[in-house]
């Protein structure tokens, strides 16, 4: 224990994002969409971000990359901090953290690709950002090793090839070469494998964290599944109607979840075969946030369900070792 | 062993497409196999599971099931009585007898018309029913997939992604169907509406003793849900077994890979197993460009297939099936 304690001394943190809290402007209404999120992500580490649809995800990795649509959206608390820092909400702009610093790589390279721009115009757009100094056949030479090694075997077809010409798995490689040529510190994906087929998003995942020990970046992993963070991540926030509800090193919340949603969540994957009884998960769906209910957020659907938590919202709380959860049954 | 209440033989389709411009007409049409020989037979019951990728023709073969596209030959029994798809009578009794749920509850369900007509939609005899026969039919249905009564007279945008499915699934119960086939009915929920549906699914299968095909690329679900499964890769079923043999002891090389490929809090060893897939070949094997254990045999034929329960589509196994 002791050495990890040092270690924790030795690194400062990549990432530190403290009380983020984002409302959107509705006409009758504002809606908060994050409500006092912490995150920290130390040099060399995967965190991962696992929540349902509306808990807030993806709003968190726009506001660290600040390309939040204001409005609607604002952002009314926090700080962030990029190693050391402040990039919100004072910023430098000397300071551009955008490209080398933070990148990110979103669900549907579709969108993220330009479609009226050749693969290699994109790259060497990206080089140019990442690498300006960089002579002309340099460039070209260093486009082509960077596509290979993301996997892609013909470079030469791939380079004059226009984003619609490929297959799913081939332009989340592109994106993924793009944001490569940069080197950035920390890389946010946003759901980066949802929508491919199965092995292709095995190859994906097993590419950027081969990549990601080269480079030597952090990553954010924001997803929905719970089975893929499982396998990418070491530490992990769960996330449910814009609050973190727990955080902690992966394998403690995998082996024993403190929440009860991520208990629910844990046991809605189904691993086993069907001889094995029903899945034990509560009925209800995610709250709608324009009409959260009093308290936690989570007492609809909660099992152990206490008067407390009807009226009161509970803290995050520091559990034994790294874990902390915000539920009253941890008082 | 109980009668196969649907059974499926040699079921190929095929769609035109047309390929390039300042083309004599007559060139201008080629066909594109989509389904190449399926077959396979259902027991009353069962739950008989369809895994591919995107582009194996998994949807195709549910909507060739309730006769949406018309097969090029196939043979297709439902209670032991043959189907054909040139006669009208015959695609009705299919459709009486075979329901569908589809991915998309968004695209599948009226957005003008009330939860209770939607429903209503799938009683085989409306125009017969009285008001309160109609009514109590609707309620029956609505109750057996755990839809409140209150939502009976909201419109699909007004409900939540699980509840549409449940709407979709109350719609293909009313009618009295045998028969569902599921095509990705999870696939666009949150995990855990997606475990309360599962949950409802495997519920309604032992009340009702219904048979589901379902179709998924979704291992984890497959592995929940089915007592036998069947491998489709490009339109070809590749393998065929039992779902603890496929997951346990998968022998085609593609399943391998799949089962291989798969998330599950167990998994480890991420960076293995990682090596190129190419193009579905058109000569010999279909999976030999991605086969990590291609050999001679798979240039020349395409593997034949046995009919023993337990089936792969592989040379590797050419011995194994002349012993059986």
């Amino acid at each position: 224990m002791a050495s990890i304690a040092l270690r924790e001394e030795l690194r400062p943190n990549l990432l530190d994002v403290k009380d983020l809290t984002v409302n959107f402007e509705t006409i009758d209404k504002r809606v908060d969409v994050l409500r006092d999120v912490s995150v920290i992500i130390e040099k060399g580490e995967v965190v991962g971000v696992v929540g349902e649809s509306g808990s807030g995800k993806s709003t968190l990795a726009l506001s660290i990359i600040g390309v939040l649509d204001v409005p609607p959206a604002r952002i009314t608390k926090g700080t962030i901090y990029f190693d050391g820092k402040e990039i919100f909400p004072s910023f430098d702009e000397k300071n551009n953290f955008r490209g080398k610093g933070i990148n990110m790589i979103f669900q549907e390279p579709l969108t993220s690709l330009n479609p009226v721009y050749s693969v290699h115009d994109q790259m060497e757009e990206a080089v140019n950002i990442g690498e300006p100094k960089m002579g002309k056949k340099e460039k070209e030479e260093f486009i082509k090793q960077t596509l290979k090694e993301v996997m892609i075997r013909d470079v030469e077809g791939v380079l004059n090839v226009y984003p619609h010409q490929l297959s799913g798995g081939m332009r989340q490689r592109v994106s993924i070469a793009m944001v490569l040529v940069q080197r950035p510190n920390l890389l946010i994906l946003d759901e980066p494998t949802t929508g491919l087929d199965l092995i292709v998003q095995r190859k994906i995942i097993g590419l950027i964290l081969s990549l990601k020990e080269e480079i030597s970046s952090s990553i954010l992993l924001i997803t929905h599944d719970l089975a893929v963070a499982a396998n990418m991540c070491d530490r992990v926030y769960v996330m449910y109607a814009g609050r973190v509800v727990e955080s902690g090193n992966m394998k403690d919340v995998l082996r024993n979840p403190l929440h009860p949603y991520t208990k629910m969540l844990k046991n809605s994957v189904p691993e086993g075969y069907s001889s094995e009884g029903p899945l034990k998960v509560s009925s209800g769906t995610p709250p709608d946030l324009r009409e959260l209910p009093s308290g936690c957020a989570f007492n609809p659907r909660c099992p152990f369900v206490k008067e407390k938590c009807l009226t009161e919202v509970p803290e995050l709380k520091r559990q034994t070792g790294r874990s902390e959860v915000a539920c009253w049954l941890y008082e | 062993m109980n009668e196969p209440i649907l059974e499926v033989e040699n079921l190929t389709v095929q769609f035109r497409t047309k390929t390039k411009m300042f083309q004599p007409a007559r060139e201008l049409e080629k066909w594109k196999r989509v389904l190449d020989k399926i077959s396979f037979s259902i027991n009353q019951g069962e739950t008989f599971g369809i895994v591919g990728e995107t582009g194996s023709g998994k949807t195709t073969l549910a909507k060739t099931l309730v006769g949406i596209y018309k097969p090029k030959n196939c043979k297709i029994k439902i209670n032991g009585k043959q189907i054909d798809f040139r006669r009208k009578e015959d695609v009705l009794f299919l459709r009486r007898n075979i329901g569908i749920v589809f991915q998309d509850p968004v695209g599948s369900l009226n957005p003008r018309l009330t939860v209770s007509d939607i429903i209503a939609e799938g009683l085989p005899d409306q125009g017969k029913l009285t008001r309160e026969e109609r009514q109590k039919k609707i309620k029956s249905a609505s109750k057996l997939v755990e839809l409140p009564e209150s939502k009976l007279e909201s419109y699909p945008p007004e409900l939540s992604g699980g509840e549409k499915q449940r709407v979709s699934l109350a719609r293909t119960l009313a009618g009295g169907k045998k028969i569902l086939v599921l095509d990705e009915p999870t696939s666009s929920l949150d995990v855990s509406i997606q475990a309360q549906i599962l949950n409802l699914l495997r519920d309604l299968k032992k009340e009702l003793s219904i048979s589901y095909i379902f179709i998924t690329h979704d291992l984890n679900v497959v592995k929940y849900m089915c007592d036998r499964v069947s491998v489709l890769y490009y339109g070809q079923v590749l393998e065929e077994g039992s779902t603890s043999g496929i997951f346990e002891r998968p022998k085609h090389p593609y399943t391998d890979d799949l089962v291989k490929a798969n998330f599950s809090f167990t998994s480890s060893n991420l960076s293995s197993n990682i090596h190129e897939s190419g193009e579905p070949s058109r000569e010999g094997c279909i999976y030999k460009n991605s086969c990590v254990k291609r050999y001679d045999e798979c240039e020349n034929a395409p593997p034949t297939f046995g009919r023993a329960g337990d089936s792969v589509k592989c040379w590797l196994y050419k011995d194994e099936e002349k012993k059986s």
